[in-house]
């Protein structure tokens, strides 16, 4: 017999408290009467009852044993049996790399899940799971627990980090799917609530913890030669940590610098001056528990101009960006733009046109027509005033709204979501907006041609739009977990990982979603090399003190699920009146007037 | 203001009573109680021979006929009672409140006093208590001196330990006239005290009557069941124990044993016993009970 909830035993520590009625009760209460003469005998006659002073009525038996049947009882106790058909599901993430001692977490469950393996029968069907990318079974046929054993030991931890959905439900689901007898689920989040077919053993401990939450190379504008290098650190510690931070380049360290990060605080520090290389690396000296967020790799911005497609029916207006430095502009009719579209170019510019489909890459929209996919266009506006914008935002920095004064706008609504950037009285007139990885921005108003100093106001914006688009968001690396985007392949190559494992790459081939190790990723096409940088995004996994918690059952609060009160309440109810009765059979009320 | 137990029809009923005494008494004044001398009653008590200076209208002249011999008739001497009326006044009947018990014990002290006075005798009020000063009246006689009884048991204030031997022979000390003691208290103490007590008033010569007074709480205790911390209402002193059904029986037993040896050693005495429970009908008490032990003609 074994019990799903053992920590319900230790309320049994607590089995004592019952004792405290009695104690109080015990405390006499203080009566005057006329005289003790014959109670006096009474006392000498009574004291020598066999319980000593202190007087425990049967009810007070009765009372615990109901109480010990009630602990077993929550601590839920099965008969064991030994499972056929068993799944190991082994949490793979990058937290799983933490060092419990000399071992790191992932060692310490394959340990653990051996340990189970060998308990089970020799007839039992093991599937193996791993948890990231996504709960998936290794391998595609059940294997005995020795076969299951043996493959554990090649199994390894990712740099990913976990689906922000609870186990619960995916688990539940594949017991049902796959009718497992018992799923053991090894993790190191704390597990809440258990149930007669999933087992989840929590391992590790808390942990402090130092990462880098961020780490880009940047130019300060698109027609900038220099590169600017800028670094977080995050700590997860209860403590002021010290902590040195190194900017490395070509293997070389390139600047160091000795930052000061408050408890739970992040700390953004900057490097400029530096030589370009292929790829950076920005470290932290910290002894933690976690090595793999120590560090992080970034590649400086491609190429130091902009490459814009314009797609407008009236060119002319967008002709005038060209004697912006470092922007290449190449202008399409809006009919060209689906043989276009997937040429070298990084932003495009939708001048009274829009696409079916939101473009896979930065975008800008000016006055786009009604059938457009990410704004609902409102009345005309002949030179509207200014009422809002957002501030600081990169778009709206440097400008005077007072003088802001386009000739022509529409009100803008956004259809999904969207912020407003630039606001008239009317509605919106410019509404940005970020999704997968890309910048989108609609204009209510055409702030073209560009007119340099002749009107500054829009030619500061035009300005500001163009940085914005250039500088993406984080758009120096990409997280692991998701697919590295390849330039448009001219033919085939190899690509290597940062474990140097290679893949070959068809020529069509656009992307490559094997990204589970944070590192540099090299693509190589005959004497063309490109370099990707992939880091671990997800600051939950570096979380080590405050890990999110598996819920396994529903709260009780969910709504259509039977709680645990819910369940019990008949039998509470029950002991109640059961103890009411036995109460009053000892204690009758005549007697206690 | 007379107390609520005393309606017109219960006085005019009190009226009708007589104590009884076992004992001849020398009285002051004529009354309606046999003394010891020979007096002009019409009791008849015995013959003497005529000697010269007797009244002639005694001589019985039946015997005279028959012996030849001059005898004169003598008649029992009819003389008025002097009553003494002990009312115990320590802390214990003062429990549960003065309501329930010494209110009780002094109406039934005044309804005794109010046959004594309505019979023309007389009757002297007695407090007992621990305290040194002697808490007593003068004798009152004659109906209306009902008020003055009343008055004093109004101001009467039950309290501190009683010790019944000494306080009632500081008492007695100043009674210089036989006559009957009536007693009134709840005799919770240890036997031999109220022994000795009870022995005083004999040792003097006084035909005595004992009433005990208990309340209701004494003889079933309402106490909850479990730990109790009792102090006793007198001695302030302290009893740990449990209270629970067993010892409520235990106690109930005792109290019954206690009774019966105080009712016993009375009965050896030759001393009328009875006991009133606070909150019976005192009229019923006193017209059926107490003439049913022979305390009332």
């Amino acid at each position: 017999m074994e019990f799903l909830n053992p920590a319900a035993l230790y309320a049994f520590f607590l089995l004592p408290l019952l004792l405290i009625p009695y104690l109080i009760k015990r405390r006499p209460r203080r009566l005057v009467f006329s005289s003790l003469l014959l109670l006096r005998d009474l006392s000498t006659s009574a004291s020598g009852r066999p319980w000593g002073k202190l007087y425990l009525p049967p009810i007070f038996f009765l009372q615990l044993l109901l109480l010990v049947l009630l602990i077993l009882a929550l601590a839920e106790p099965v008969l064991s049996v030994r499972p056929l058909k068993v799944a190991v599901i082994l949490d793979n993430s990058a937290s799983m790399q933490a060092l419990e001692g000399e071992k790191s977490r992932f060692e310490l469950a394959r340990e653990q899940a051996r340990d189970l393996l060998g308990g089970f029968s020799p007839k039992a069907q093991v599937d193996l799971y791993l948890t990231v990318p996504r709960v998936e079974r290794v391998g595609r046929e059940a294997l005995a627990p020795g076969e299951a054993s043996a493959l554990i030991g090649t199994l390894r931890p990712y740099d990913l980090g976990e689906p922000p959905d609870s186990y619960g439900e995916e688990l539940t689901g594949l017991a049902k799917e796959m009718s497992y007898e018992r799923i053991f689920l090894l993790t190191d989040h704390p597990v809440r609530g258990q149930d007669g077919v999933i087992r989840a053993l929590s391992m590790g401990r808390s942990k402090e913890n130092l990462a880098i939450t961020s780490f880009q190379i940047t130019r300060p504008s698109f027609a900038s030669t220099q590169l600017e290098a800028r670094v977080e650190v995050t700590s997860f510690s209860s403590k002021e940590e010290r902590v040195k931070l190194l900017l490395k380049g070509g293997g070389k360290i390139l600047s160091a610098r000795t930052e000061t990060v408050a408890p739970r605080k992040s700390v953004a520090s900057s490097f400029e001056g530096f030589l370009l290389y292929p790829a950076y690396e920005a470290e932290i000296e910290a002894r933690d528990a976690l090595a793999l967020d120590n560090h992080r790799v970034a590649i400086p911005p491609a190429s130091r101009g902009l490459e814009i497609l314009g797609i407008s029916p009236r060119p002319e207006s967008l002709d005038s960006l060209r004697s912006i430095p470092g922007l290449n502009l190449k202008m399409i009719p809006p009919g060209a733009y689906e043989k276009s579209r997937s040429r070298g170019h990084s932003v495009e510019i939708f001048h009274f046109s829009a696409p079916a489909i939101l473009p896979q890459k930065h975008a800008l929209f000016v006055l786009p027509p009604k059938d457009n996919p990410l704004v609902a266009v409102g009345g005309a506006l002949s030179r509207p005033l200014i009422s809002g914008w957002r501030e600081p935002h990169p778009l709206t920095r440097y400008i005077n709204f007072a003088l802001f004064r386009p000739s022509y706008a529409r009100s803008l609504k956004a259809l999904s979501f969207g912020d407003t950037v630039i606001q008239s009285p009317e509605g919106a007139i410019a509404i940005g907006l970020e999704q997968q990885g890309f910048r989108y921005l609609v204009l209510g108003f055409d702030p073209f041609p560009y007119l340099g100093r002749e009107n500054l106001p829009i030619s500061i914006f035009t300005l500001n739009l163009l940085d914005w688009f250039y500088e993406g968001p984080d758009g120096s690396s990409t997280g692991t977990g998701e697919p590295l985007r390849l330039r448009a392949p001219t033919k085939g190559g190899i690509l290597v990982t940062p474990k140097r494992e290679k893949f070959p790459l068809d020529q069509e081939q656009e992307s490559f979603s094997l990204t589970f190790f944070q590192g540099i990723y090299e693509v190589n096409r005959g004497e063309e090399k490109e370099v990707l940088a992939v880091n671990l995004r997800d600051a939950r996994e570096s979380d080590l003190t405050n890990p999110a918690p598996i819920q396994l059952r529903e709260e009780p609060a969910a709504s259509g699920s039977r709680s645990f009160f819910f369940t019990l309440w008949p039998y509470l109810l029950l002991l109640s009146i059961l103890l009411l009765f036995v109460e009053w059979y000892f204690n009758p009320p005549a007697t206690q007037s | 203001m007379l107390p609520a137990p005393f309606t017109p029809d219960f006085l005019n009923r009190l009226e009708a009573l007589r104590l009884r005494t076992r004992r001849e008494f020398l009285g002051s004044r004529p009354g309606s109680y046999s003394s010891p001398r020979r007096g002009t009653s019409l009791e008849f008590a015995d013959y003497r021979r005529y000697s010269p200076g007797d009244d002639i209208r005694y001589i019985d002249w039946g015997i005279f006929a028959r012996s030849d011999r001059l005898y004169v008739k003598l008649f029992r001497e009819e003389v008025d009672l002097f009553v003494y009326l002990f009312v115990d006044a320590s802390g214990s009947m003062a429990f549960p409140s003065l309501k329930e018990k010494f209110s009780p014990a002094c109406h039934v002290g005044l309804a005794l006093a109010y046959v004594v006075l309505a019979n023309h005798d007389h009757v002297k009020l007695h407090l007992l208590q621990g305290s040194a000063a002697l808490s007593a009246s003068p004798f009152y006689r004659r109906r209306h001196k009902i008020m003055d009884c009343i008055d004093f048991f109004s101001s009467a204030v039950p309290g501190g330990v009683l010790e019944m031997a000494p306080v009632l022979g500081e008492h007695l000390k100043r009674i210089r006239r036989p006559g009957k003691a009536i007693l009134v208290s709840d005799f919770l103490m240890p036997l031999s005290s109220c022994q000795q007590g009870l022995n005083l008033l004999r040792a003097l010569n006084l035909d005595i009557s004992v009433i005990q007074v208990l309340s209701r709480q004494e003889i079933d205790p309402p106490f909850p069941s479990g730990g109790l911390l009792l102090v006793d209402s007198e001695s302030q002193a302290e009893l740990r124990l449990r209270w629970s059904g067993d010892l409520q029986r235990e106690y109930r037993e005792m109290l019954e044993r206690h009774n019966l040896q105080l009712k016993s050693f009375c009965h050896q005495a030759g001393i009328h016993y009875s006991l009133f429970v606070a909150g019976e009908e005192l009229s019923k008490f006193i017209l059926e009970t107490l003439p049913s032990v022979g305390l009332f003609k």
